[in-house]
């Protein structure tokens, strides 16, 4: 069976070396403009099969208490304020994860009206995570990279 | 086993000269207990009805009828109410089915409030921990919630405008991802009207799989609802166990079709056999859908025994009969307020069975919605075991996506398409250009921009602001089906 992980998902784009708070990491998702895919997956960290607080991920409904930014969709022009203002509200050090074809590039969208398809020039984002919707394992290695600065996967490929 | 392979359901196609001819047919068949939804207002107005079951049971199970208006204008608001609130029903689908759909519809009995001690909440759009988003107001006085103003516009991908001039092939990746959950009978209503339009009868070797795609499709849904409503009301175990149990199903998934949400396996004329896995095994995952089917039944034996489960859920979020009649809610927040309208019952399409029982309970709160789709689920996982127990994918190699047929001049220049989505009645309508076969235009009817009207009234109906997110659960709509 071939394996639901995308070995190529997680793509580090900006390595930062600051420190950043390891044990505890708060996640502020936001969609802007996802055909609810992404959501339905992200949701499931929370599932006991994969349970993000293994981690010490969490996830908090205020921006003040988040670490990570996850956002999701195609990035609507109608999105664009929102995002700054949450961006904007969380204390630094702070990361965002561009999760899923939509945030990454806007996959198929791009070319609709008011479809931005990228966060360039609204927020900067240290890692990206491939996959249409990228399945929950891909998204946790999404996260761990962006408090490991690397792909967990590379650790694994180390040690084999 | 022996499938009976149905023939696509015939459509009669009337075409009237002038709005208030067509009104009034409209409105004659309205009044005889015919179920409507507007295809589309746009270019004209093409509404779709459906007859009463049971009258024509060996051919179709419900006689279907097109009413397309080609002149404008189109029937405008009505001038008086009638007494069966059937006028204000034409106004709501006017208002949602237009190109750009008038999503800030309210009931009519919505009134401004203003008032000293009045507070308004803003929700959203950036909501909750995973959410789509959507700006609720949230008027209260006191606990009271008063009135609910809901606002999208935020995600709007424009996607009926994206697939204009494209060869239905080339739509067909970006109608998958309308709404990721119910993506699979998205495609399928596409492929129906498609087949319509060429007149090329989907391969009856496919119809068995298609509702195997369909029924787990709204198991997932609605195991994904059900974790959520648990979540609402604080019970973390059941949560978990639903969640447990939709992970479980989607690499069942994985593991038949080679997609967690089963995208690009139904395409016009049947299935895209190609992208089948060489090692599904039908025998494994029937032994999961059993288990989830077990355990599904247990965790909603334990919750319907769960004292503030119950409380929390019992007349909570009532959905007002003044709105029933008028927007006449679909899926399972239809079937929970008394309408038994399933669409998979009134037109035969696949091959579902016709005996095909769907529960249909009055409360119209948010405990019957829970009943509706435990209920379903059952069924869906019971159909899912049946289709599964004579499946064999090796039979399935020869169907293909077949461009040619689908490209080209369509033998009508419409097509409909309407199915049964995890959320309820799902129609599809093109238009078609007469030489290339290219969309001229697509009217898509999906089932929350139908029953998001419905929340604001039913929220707004004598709950306090403690039950609104147990409330807002237990319509499981998605945000990406409305503002889309
Ligand atoms: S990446 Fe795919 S699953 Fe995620 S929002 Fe976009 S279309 Fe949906």
């Amino acid at each position: 069976m071939a394996a639901m992980s995308d070995p190529a998902a997680v793509e580090v784009a900006a390595p930062t070396w600051d420190r950043f708070p390891r044990r505890s990491v708060a996640l502020r998702h936001l969609d802007a403009g996802s055909c609810n895919g992404c959501e339905s997956e992200l949701s499931l960290l929370s599932s006991p099969d994969y349970d993000l607080t293994r981690y010490g991920f969490s996830f908090t409904p205020s921006p003040k208490h988040a670490d990570i930014l996850v956002v999701t969709g195609v990035i609507t022009e109608a999105m664009v304020p929102v995002i700054r203002q949450v961006f904007l509200q969380m204390a630094a050090p702070k990361r965002v994860l561009a999760l899923g074809a939509c945030a990454a590039d806007g996959g198929i969208f791009v070319g609709a009206p008011g479809v931005l398809g990228s966060l360039a020039g609204i927020v900067p984002v240290t890692v990206t995570v491939a996959g249409c919707p990228p399945s929950p394992g891909d998204i946790l290695r999404g996260l761990l990279a962006v408090t490991d600065h690397r792909d967990p996967r590379a650790f694994g490929e180390a040690m084999e | 086993m022996s499938t009976i392979v149905s023939p696509p359901p015939t459509r009669a196609v009337h075409t009237y000269a002038t709005a208030a001819s067509w009104l009034e047919t409209w409105s004659d068949l309205r009044e005889q207990g015919w179920e409507t939804v507007l295809l589309d207002a746009h270019q004209g107005v093409e509404a779709l009805l459906m007859g009463p079951p049971g009258r024509d049971r060996d051919a179709h199970r419900s006689p279907l009828v097109s009413l397309r208006l080609a002149a404008e204008p189109a029937p405008q608001r009505p001038a008086s109410p009638s007494g069966l609130d059937i006028l204000e029903t034409l106004d709501a689908e006017m208002r949602i089915a237009g190109e750009e759909p008038d999503l800030g519809w309210q009931a009519p009995t919505s009134v401004p409030v203003r008032g000293k001690g009045l507070f308004v909440y803003p929700l959203g759009p950036a909501r909750a921990d995973v959410a789509e988003s959507l700006l609720y107001r949230l008027a209260v006085m006191g606990d009271e919630i008063v009135q609910l103003d809901l606002s999208p516009h935020f995600k709007r991908r424009h996607i009926r405008q994206l697939v204009r001039g494209r060869s239905l092939l080339d739509a067909l990746p970006i109608i998958a991802r309308f709404t990721t959950t119910s993506n699979v009978h998205h495609t399928l209503a596409l492929a129906m009207a498609a087949e319509a339009a060429w007149d090329v009868p989907a391969h009856p070797d496919a119809a068995a799989t298609r509702v195997l795609l369909a029924e787990l499709e709204r198991a997932v849904s609605h195991l994904g609802d059900l974790a959520a409503l648990a979540a609402s009301t604080g019970l973390t175990v059941p949560q978990m166990e639903y969640l447990h149990l939709k992970e479980t199903l989607l690499r069942v998934n994985f593991a038949l079709f080679g997609h967690r949400y089963l995208r690009g396996m139904v395409c016009p004329g049947g299935l895209n056999a190609s992208a089948l896995p060489v090692d599904a095994d039908p025998v494994p995952a029937a032994e999961s859908v059993r288990d989830i089917l077990r355990s599904a039944s247990a965790i909603a034996g334990q919750l319907a025994h769960t004292p503030s489960f119950l409380d929390r859920l019992y007349g909570a979020g009532v959905v007002p009969p003044s709105a029933i009649r008028q927007l006449r809610p679909v899926g399972p927040v239809g079937r929970a307020s008394g309408l038994a309208l399933d669409v998979r019952q009134r037109l035969s399409y696949a091959d579902y069975p016709p005996d095909l029982r769907v529960p249909v309970l009055s409360r119209a709160d948010a405990y019957a919605r829970f009943r509706v789709r435990v209920d379903e689920l059952e069924q869906s996982l019971d159909l899912v075991l049946s289709r599964l127990s004579a499946w064999d994918p090796a039979r399935l190699s020869h169907l293909a996506v077949d461009a040619r047929a689908f490209s080209g001049p369509p033998r009508s220049a419409q097509g409909v398409g309407v199915v049964e989505a995890p959320r309820g009645l799902l129609a599809y309508r093109l238009v078609l250009d007469a030489d290339s076969g290219r969309l001229d235009h697509l009217g898509v009817a999906t089932p929350s921009a139908r029953n998001w009207p419905v929340v604001p009234v039913a929220v707004a109906n004598g709950n306090i602001l403690q039950d609104f997110p147990i409330i807002d659960a237990s319509f499981g709509l998605s945000v990406a089906g409305w503002d889309s």
